[in-house]
This record gives C-alpha cells, sequence and structure tokens, in this order.
C-alpha cells in the first residue's frame, strides 16, 4: 500500500469502529476499503481486524467467503461475462470464447497492458435480453461475438 | 411552443438493450421532453417509445434514433394496451409499470399508492395479518410459505426489538421482477415493509440488496430518502428506520438465514433451523425475512381487500405470479398472470414460440434449482401444488427456454458446478456431494463415465435432497437429475466409458 491508500484506509475505518448503536460489520467494512481501493489489500487485514476489534481470521474469512471481495487488483477495466441460465441458453459461451481470443486471456486474468481483466457472473437479471456482457458500470445485452470490437473501443 | 413527451423506460435490460443511445440522440432537441420511466416488463419491444394520446399510450416498438421524426409525427405506432402480450396479463403488483417514474412520490400516490398503508394504518396488527390470512399470499421468494403464518409468530414473540428485512438477493438465473420492483416502483417495496412492520410492531427495516444490481440500491436509497422527506416512516409506535446493505456475490445469501448471517457482516452460512427467524433473527431477534415481490404485493392486498386478491388464482395458489421468461423465445420479458395456466399455455400465449432459427429442446421452472421440462410434460399448471407432486419447485417464477443446440451433459455440469461453487460449506451433503457429483458429470463429458456412474449421480441425488440443510444443497440434484431422465441417452453415451 502506498501512502495515499493507507491514509484512506484510516478515513474509512473510522466510520467502521464500532460504537454503541451500530455493530460491527466485517462485511460492510471491506466492501468499504474496496469500493475505495479498488481490492482489499492482504496487508491491511491487521489493521482492520485491530480497528474492527475481531480477529484477523475473522476477516480473512469473510475475505474468502464472498467472490465480489478480491484481494488483487484488477484492470482499468472490468469485462464480466453473464453465466446465468437464460445466457447460456442464448450461448454466452461463444461470447465468452470470443472474448478469451479477443484479449488472449482467460476467466480471471488481466490483459498485460492492464486494460482488461475478465471475469464471469451468475445472473445480473438481465435475462430478457441476453446473453449480457458488462463493461464496468455499462451492462450489454443481446450481445453477439461479432458486437465486441465495438463495445470495447471506448474503453482504454 | 408545444411540448411532445416521449417516455422512456429507465430499467437495466431496456437501457442494456439500448434505450440511452435513443436518449442520448434525442436529448436538447427542441419541443421535445423525455421521462424516464419504469418497465413494461415486455423487454422484446425494448427500446419501446410511448406517447400518451386521449385514447392512451401509443409505443414505437424497437425503436432507433432515427426514428424520431415518425414519432414526432404520430406515424407508425400501437396502442400499448392492445398488445397482446401486455393485453393478456393481469396486472396486480406490476399494474403501474411503464407508466410512472420511478422516483416520483406524486405520481405514485396518484396510481393508488399509499392506500394499503392508509387502510393499514387504520387497522390492529392483528387486522393486519387477518387480511393477509384471507388472501393467501405464500412467500413468492421460493419457499411458498404463508406469509400471514410468519407475521403471526413473530407479532406474538416478546422481544426488545423486531426487525423487518427485505430479501433483496434475487439471485436466481432467469429471474429479474424483484429487480424491476427496485428499480421501477421502489416505494411500492417501502410501502410493503412498512405495513410489515406495523404489524409485528418492528422500528427497524433492511434491504439486502445484491450487489450485481447497482442501480437498484442507488433508486431504493434515493426512495428511502424522499419518504424520510415526507414522513412515510413515521408510525404511531414511533419511528421506522430503513437501510440498504449490498451483498457481495454470494448465491447462497439468497437463503434467508445465510442472508442474516451476511447482513449481520459475517460469512453467509446457513444457520440450522429452527429457531425460524420469524422466533429468533437478525441480531437473534424476531425478524420477518421476505423476498422483494412478496413485500411488493402487500400494499394492493391491503388497499383492495384479501378477498378480492383470493378471488384470483386456484384453490392452494391464490393470487397472481410474476413468471419472468427468457432463454431462447421469440417474446422474454416479465409475466404476471393469476395461478393456474399451464406451462405450454404460458410459453404459447406470451413466450410467443421459439426465437428466429431456434428449435425447443426444454425449459428450465425455478432457477438454477429448478426441473427441466422437454416438451411432453409442458401440460403441468403452473400452481404450487401441481409443481410439488411432480417434484417440481416454481421457485421465483424463472422460466428458461432452451434450444436443441444445447448440450445436456454440459448444461448438467454447470449446474453441479454452480452448486459447488455456491455451497456455504456448513452441511456435509451439499458442501461434497455437489463436488463430486460436478467430477462424476466431468467424466461422462469427457466420455470416460464408468459403468453405475447413472447410479451413482441418482444416489448421491438422494442424499443430497434428503439431508442437506438448505435448498441449496436440497434441491441441487433436480435439474441434473431430470436432465437425465429425459435426455438420458445424452447422458449415457459419455457414460460407458
Amino acid at each position: 500500500m502506498n501512502e495515499k491508500s493507507s491514509l484512506n484506509l484510516d478515513l474509512i475505518l473510522q466510520r467502521c469502529r464500532p460504537h454503541d448503536s451500530k455493530p460491527v460489520n466485517v462485511l460492510q467494512t471491506l466492501l468499504a476499503v474496496q469500493d475505495e481501493l479498488g481490492h482489499v489489500p492482504q496487508e491491511a487485514v491487521p489493521e482492520i481486524a485491530r480497528t474492527l476489534e475481531v480477529t484477523e481470521a475473522e476477516i480473512a474469512g469473510v475475505l474468502s467467503y464472498y467472490p465480489d471481495l478480491r484481494t488483487r487488483p484488477t484492470g482499468r477495466h472490468r469485462i464480466r461475462v453473464c453465466t446465468g441460465e437464460s445466457c447460456v441458453a442464448n450461448h454466452s459461451d461463444r461470447v465468452l470464447a470470443a472474448l478469451r481470443k479477443k484479449l488472449g486471456i482467460t476467466l480471471d486474468q488481466t490483459t498485460r497492458d492492464g486494460r482488461f481483466t475478465l471475469e464471469r457472473v451468475s445472473c445480473v437479471g438481465n435475462c430478457a435480453v441476453s446473453p449480457t456482457v458488462i463493461v464496468d458500470d455499462q451492462v450489454h445485452g443481446r450481445v453477439r461475438p461479432a458486437d465486441l470490437p465495438q463495445l470495447l473501443q471506448e474503453f482504454r | 411552443m408545444v411540448m411532445t413527451r416521449l417516455y422512456l423506460s429507465n430499467d437495466t435490460s431496456a437501457r442494456a438493450a439500448g434505450v440511452d443511445r435513443l436518449a442520448r440522440a434525442w436529448e436538447g432537441t427542441a419541443g421535445l421532453e423525455l421521462v424516464r420511466t419504469s418497465s413494461r416488463g415486455a423487454f422484446f419491444l425494448e427500446p419501446l417509445v410511448e406517447r400518451e394520446t386521449p385514447e392512451g399510450r401509443i409505443g414505437w416498438p424497437n425503436a432507433a434514433p432515427a426514428d424520431l421524426p415518425r414519432i414526432l409525427a404520430g406515424k407508425g405506432g400501437i396502442p400499448v394496451a392492445q398488445i397482446p402480450f401486455l393485453a393478456q396479463q393481469t396486472r396486480v403488483t406490476f399494474a403501474n409499470f411503464g407508466l410512472t417514474q420511478p422516483l416520483s412520490a406524486e405520481e405514485y400516490v396518484a396510481h393508488g399508492g399509499g392506500e394499503g398503508l392508509d387502510r393499514a394504518r387504520a387497522l390492529s396488527p392483528e387486522g393486519i395479518i387477518r387480511e393477509l390470512k384471507t388472501s393467501g399470499l405464500r412467500g413468492r421468494g421460493g419457499a411458498a410459505f404463508p406469509v400471514w403464518n410468519k407475521w403471526q409468530v413473530a407479532r406474538d414473540t416478546q422481544a426488545e426489538r423486531k426487525y423487518v428485512v427485505a430479501n433483496a438477493d434475487e439471485g436466481d438465473a432467469g429471474t429479474y421482477c424483484d429487480r424491476m420492483i427496485m428499480e421501477g416502483e421502489p416505494f411500492r417495496l417501502l410501502e410493503g415493509m412498512l405495513i410489515c412492520a406495523l404489524a409485528i410492531g418492528a422500528d427497524t427495516g433492511y434491504i439486502y440488496c445484491r450487489q450485481e444490481y447497482p442501480a437498484a440500491a442507488r433508486t431504493l436509497q434515493a426512495a428511502i430518502e424522499e419518504a424520510e422527506e415526507d414522513g412515510m416512516f413515521d408510525l404511531k409506535s414511533g419511528h421506522f428506520r430503513l437501510e440498504v446493505l449490498v451483498g457481495a456475490g454470494s448465491y447462497v445469501c439468497g437463503e434467508e438465514t445465510a442472508l442474516l448471517e451476511s447482513l449481520e457482516g459475517r460469512r453467509g452460512v446457513v444457520r440450522a433451523k429452527p429457531p425460524y427467524p420469524a422466533v429468533s433473527g437478525l441480531y437473534g431477534q424476531p425478524t420477518i425475512v421476505s423476498n422483494v415481490l412478496t413485500f411488493a404485493t402487500v400494499p394492493s392486498i391491503l388497499a383492495r381487500g384479501g378477498k378480492w386478491y383470493a378471488a384470483k388464482g386456484t384453490e392452494r395458489s391464490k393470487g397472481t405470479l410474476a413468471l419472468q421468461i427468457g432463454g431462447r423465445v421469440k417474446q422474454p420479458g416479465l409475466v404476471e398472470v393469476p395461478f393456474g395456466l399451464t406451462l405450454q399455455e404460458v410459453l404459447d400465449r406470451f413466450g410467443g414460440g421459439m426465437a428466429p432459427g431456434a428449435r425447443f429442446k426444454a425449459v428450465q421452472v425455478g432457477g438454477p434449482l429448478g426441473s427441466l421440462f422437454p416438451s411432453s410434460r409442458l401440460d403441468i399448471p403452473i400452481c404450487y401444488d401441481a409443481f410439488a407432486e411432480a417434484g417440481a419447485i416454481l421457485g421465483h417464477g424463472g422460466i428458461v427456454v432452451y434450444d436443441d443446440e444445447t448440450d445436456m451433459v454440459e448444461l448438467a455440469r454447470h449446474f453441479m458446478a454452480f452448486t459447488a461453487d455456491e455451497s456455504c460449506g456448513k452441511c456435509t451433503p451439499c458442501r461434497i456431494g455437489s463436488v463430486r457429483g460436478h467430477e462424476i458429470l466431468e467424466r461422462i463429458q469427457a466420455g470416460h463415465g464408468r459403468p453405475g456412474d447413472l447410479e451413482l449421480l441418482a444416489d448421491l441425488g438422494e442424499t443430497m435432497k434428503t439431508a442437506s440443510l438448505c435448498a441449496l444443497g436440497g434441491r441441487a440434484p433436480y435439474p441434473v437429475l431430470t436432465a437425465i431422465e429425459h435426455f438420458g441417452d445424452e447422458f449415457r453415451r459419455g457414460a460407458r466409458g
């Protein structure tokens, strides 16, 4: 962690400290840290544990349980391909294969230039216009492999 | 200058289908006002542009930016109310969808919002619960437990504090009606939760919203602030505090006890029941955990009476059900109908047949834990009893249609891999069973199946069904075993070894 991120971490943890009206919430604390830093660095675990007055094991347990909590930074843009049943029925596997080929990476990898990280997601409730590809916060529906180049163009 | 007002949906799926492209292209056009509403749920028509006329709304389906002159000239539109997909529905919970702006409390009230809460305020807690009992409403998240019964138990349990929790962890693949409610008519959810708070005597509520629904969480947050300003949360018994908490991608957190663990900030591991949450839930206090759709149905029941609601549907499945059609059909979208239509009728009447070039192979009802039906079994009525009898579930109302290019072994493997990924690990049948099941399916897929593998899967399935702690392990075998039952040849090809 650099100086700036450890400063930010201090600020977040201030807000998450246990007090009378609000019991400690490990998950929400970790989500707040991730919102700020993009991921939850392993080396932040002891400090988070100290502030919340819980064991490091408790933090590590929650951190490893939830798929959306990340301990490593992602690329500048996250591409998520939905593998929910409606997307599967609409052959999202073909979209995923095209993305792998185009980016030269497989799931949970980041392109060498740090531009994209490729992930899958289990249903985002966009089933009526599936298959779905999400780039950062942009949800795209009815995606065909041929749409991908244009879809990714604006993300540098 | 006369302003022309065009209505566009702001729903995530409508936006994913390209509505924003139209909005961006048309913004700033002189004499044009764009109003962003909830979605009709007829997603196959999105981007759908609507205009108000004295005869009702006129719509331009699948519109493109270049269609603006045509729309402004009033040419080529169709009366929205006459679109068969919409005209054949019985909309109760989704009656206002496509009409109103999600965050306008004024429009909500103008369309009947708040009447249920007003009625509840005039009733005693027992009176509210009686109305729900008359309505026959059962939990719409999947468990289908009588709602009044839960509320009665929470009401009768003495405690320092009681909670109302909305399960907005709509994780079942193929379902999106909760997302539509949260994005489209958030006040309806708030109203349902407040009625519950009045009935059980709760002063605090939480909405546990899945991380995959950022727009829903934002809309709810804004709706809560708006409702707070309007004094909606001031109950006779005191102030009701409501908060949105976001999850972190765990499917099993849609199970009510895992959800409570997650709300408390821990690993979302399932708790053994009893005690049920209505007796001992969040922080050990009586808690009503209900699905978003369930809460959102309550205001209509209070406003128009339990009897009115119970008159719809069948003898033991009363009211309406929100079905969500997806997969390889021509007309995917939200369908609210009374219980009792057959699966075939729903697919024909609303699904509109297969997508161009696709041929039907199977349909799955009830999410990733739901059974598969081949074309010969589509005469099943959509109601709790018929589905229970068939060993199937309605779940949260998701219907996904697969075409004949679908590889059933791969699909079965996908289901088991999903359970292995998502198992919380608390009980052995689910934790180990899903991994072993996945291994067997992998070797069948690779053509290295051993003699007896299909029997082994069936046996493993029985163990998981009877001995798992929650529905994840208990239901996981169903899609796999029904795939084997109806498409056995595909499995036997790989199982010969």
